[in-house]
């Protein structure tokens, strides 16, 4: 292991924490705005003002928007547990394991979901405020999925090879 | 698995004990005793020298098929 990759594995784990927390709070923050939007006066013209009125269903939109943000916070919760699992493991010297070939597979399947909600967000904006624009498409998270796919692969792999090795006298 | 070791069989020839044989090609007893047992998936050529040379006998010795025992999954 080089020495870069054991101060990424140093300094992971408190920013995985450190992200843990500020993600609950984003959703919590999410969650209190539901909620409130349901509570305040006059909403969405009162805090909006003419915008709103341009754009009769901003209320709604917004609404969906913060729907998907907050279950997107619960994917990214699950992928930072499922990462800070992974470290530990590696941590721990034995990070060949099939659970951490499932839990990338599970890494891959969430930044998959989290892409798709970011498309329906765009949508939603798209159709609620910004018609006909359909922006902020980026090749790079598809890649990204890509790639832990085929990491997932190689750690279901490893892992056998890692089994094999136990069991070779 | 249909490969057996017989090591238990060649070490009661020549009456030694599974620790000296240990000693003399330089592996652990737990790793002899994988062996030994059938539970050890795989053999290093090197591991299989040493034994062969320990106990002065050939590969074909020490493993044996045996279709009639069920195959590795």
């Amino acid at each position: 292991m080089t020495r870069s990759s054991v101060h990424a594995l140093v300094v992971a784990r408190p920013v995985i924490q450190g992200l843990t927390v500020l993600n609950l709070i984003y959703a919590a923050g999410l969650a209190a705005l539901l909620i409130w939007s349901f509570f305040i006066q006059g909403w969405p013209d009162r805090p909006l003002g003419h915008f709103a009125s341009e754009h009769p269903q901003i209320g709604n939109g917004l609404r969906a928007i913060v729907v998907i943000g907050f279950v997107g916070a619960l994917i990214v919760h699950a992928i930072l547990r499922r990462l800070r699992a992974m470290i530990d493991s590696v941590r721990s010297g034995d990070p060949f394991i099939h659970e951490n070939a499932l839990r990338l597979t599970a890494i891959a399947w969430s930044v998959l979901v989290l892409e798709v909600l970011r498309l329906f967000v765009t949508a939603i904006a798209s159709a609620v405020w910004e018609p006909g624009r359909l922006g902020g498409f980026s090749f790079a998270p598809w890649l990204a999925v890509l790639l832990l796919f085929v990491l997932s692969g190689v750690f279901a792999h490893g892992a056998r090879m890692r089994a094999d090795l136990e069991g070779t006298v | 698995m249909a490969i057996t070791v017989r090591l238990d069989e060649l070490l009661h020839a020549r009456r030694m004990t599974l620790t000296e044989l240990a000693a003399r090609v330089d592996l652990t007893l737990a790793n002899l005793s994988i062996l030994k047992t059938g539970k050890a998936k795989a053999v290093r050529f090197s591991t299989l020298e040493a034994i062969c040379a320990a106990l002065e006998c050939q590969p074909g010795d020490l493993l044996a098929f045996d279709p009639t025992l069920p195959a590795e999954e």
